[in-house]
């Protein structure tokens, strides 16, 4: 789970200034400034409609950022969009799995699309890792939603990104499968991977290491830990 | 490495499809349905049958193109798969290469089934002249379905998406389609003339392949 290419480089991984994104007339993110360095986790909170998913859309290339400056591992964003989805990765509330495909033949499919070099047996040990490995000859449609979100993040283990984005990771999760996101989650950040994250559950992120931060009337304020119950 | 990633979006939507059986048998069945009703309609002499063949091959080509175009995101449709997509570290025409060329697959695969059984239902005596019938057939579907992926991206979220990439297509290939029967219709006679309408399908496919990922890139960025 080492991030790619390794680092040793202490500049911030993630340099957010002055974003903000509406659709139409409606102002949803205004003046965003977010700064994260390798090895750390910043959790966003904020009500239902905040602009959680929206700063982590913006975040993921998935909507074009038009004002305020983005840069990742030290690539703008806005001029280099292709280098820097390499550097990323987001789950959000779908897992981009396709149904009639096998575990396997997701992975397959992940890993060409980011150009990464990878074996069957490799793959077959990413799949195993995550617990799939009776599972790993059938059709995804046919998992549950929990087997869906392990498999969607077995992508971490192959594509080693600077940025980890996350949306409710927890949501389909069982106790075990908490306690098993946390376990990949904390090596990945004790690797120097930087982690943002969408939370409505402060209890589950206590795991981590992290910083908690407030989405509110679109802008997005730091808050202290204690605050953090409230902030959901 | 882009072409590998082109070979598995196709691959993707390939396999699929023939796990599913869902857009090939729908094509498949459509044309066949297509050409029952033209021949029981029509009845044409022999004679006659060679005049319609150029027609009734576009017809049919067209309207099964249509009909695959309206799956031809079906499978992005799943859990966010399409979003997955654009989140690829690979540029935006590759996924409109990879997308378009998994459409023309199968497109061409019903090309090769439908002119055999067109042959025959017309009793239209052609058979020497099959090769370069194909030829012209995937020369036109390399643009029918670059466009028609292009459109199929935009009307992807619409409510009556295949109402609208019907009245979007038809149009805009009229006259691809036109020069498409024109060189068939050139082959099937002794004395026709073919070369310039060839060179008008390659421009027209030229065209659409050059534009389209462009467009594509444009069309999906939010």
């Amino acid at each position: 789970m080492t991030p790619h290419p390794p680092s040793s480089d202490p500049s911030p991984v993630v340099v957010l200034e002055n974003a903000q994104h509406r659709y139409g007339r409606h102002q949803v993110l205004q003046g965003i400034d977010l700064t994260v360095s390798p090895g750390e986790c910043a959790v966003l909170y904020g009500a239902n409609g905040s602009g959680k998913s929206t700063l982590l859309a913006l975040l993921s290339t998935r909507y074009t950022l038009r004002e305020g400056r983005y840069l990742l591992d030290g690539i703008d964003v806005r001029q280099e969009p292709h280098e820097a989805r390499a550097r990323l990765l987001f789950i959000g509330h779908h897992t981009h799995l396709y149904g009639h495909l096998t575990p396997l033949e997701n992975l397959q499919f992940f890993t060409s699309l980011r150009t990464i070099p990878t074996t069957d047996q490799q793959l077959r040990h990413v799949i195993n890792t995550v617990g799939l490995n009776k599972a790993v000859d059938k059709p995804v449609q046919w998992f549950s939603a929990g087997m869906r979100k392990r498999l969607a993040l077995a992508r971490l283990l192959l594509a080693h990104p600077k940025l980890l984005l996350l949306d409710e990771p927890y949501s389909a999760l069982d106790t075990q499968g908490v306690g098993w996101l946390n376990a990949m989650l904390t090596t990945f950040l004790h690797n120097g991977g930087s982690l943002i994250m969408a939370s409505h559950d402060p209890e589950r992120v206590a795991a981590l290491p992290h910083r908690p931060w407030q989405l509110a009337r679109g802008r997005l304020h730091p808050i202290s830990n204690a605050q953090e119950s409230e902030a959901c | 490495m882009l072409i590998q990633a082109i070979y598995r979006i196709a691959w993707k939507d390939v396999v699929g499809d023939l796990r599913r059986r869902a857009t090939l048998s729908s094509m498949l069945f459509f044309a066949i349905s297509v050409l029952v009703v033209f021949q029981a309609a029509f009845e044409p002499d022999r004679q006659e049958a060679l005049r319609l063949l150029p027609g009734l091959l576009w017809a049919t080509t067209l309207f099964t193109t249509l009909v695959g175009l309206g799956r031809v995101f079906q499978a992005e449709e799943e859990d966010g798969a399409f979003e997955g997509l654009l989140l690829a570290s690979v540029p935006r025409g590759v996924i409109f290469f990879g997308k378009w060329l998994g459409n023309l697959l199968l497109t061409l695969l019903v090309e090769l089934l439908i002119l055999p059984l067109i042959l025959v239902l017309f009793n239209v005596d052609a058979w020497k002249h099959v090769p370069a019938i194909l030829a012209i057939l995937a020369l036109g579907t390399l643009g029918l379905t670059g466009l028609g992926t292009l459109l199929a991206a935009m009307t992807r979220g619409a409510r009556s998406r295949e109402t609208l990439l019907a009245l979007l297509l038809l149009p805009l290939t009229a006259p691809m389609l036109i020069a498409g029967v024109q060189a068939i219709a050139g082959i099937l006679q002794a004395d026709g003339i073919v070369a310039p309408w060839i060179k008008l399908l390659t421009i027209f496919d030229l065209v659409y392949l050059a534009l389209a990922p462009w467009a594509f890139g444009w069309l999906v960025e939010e």
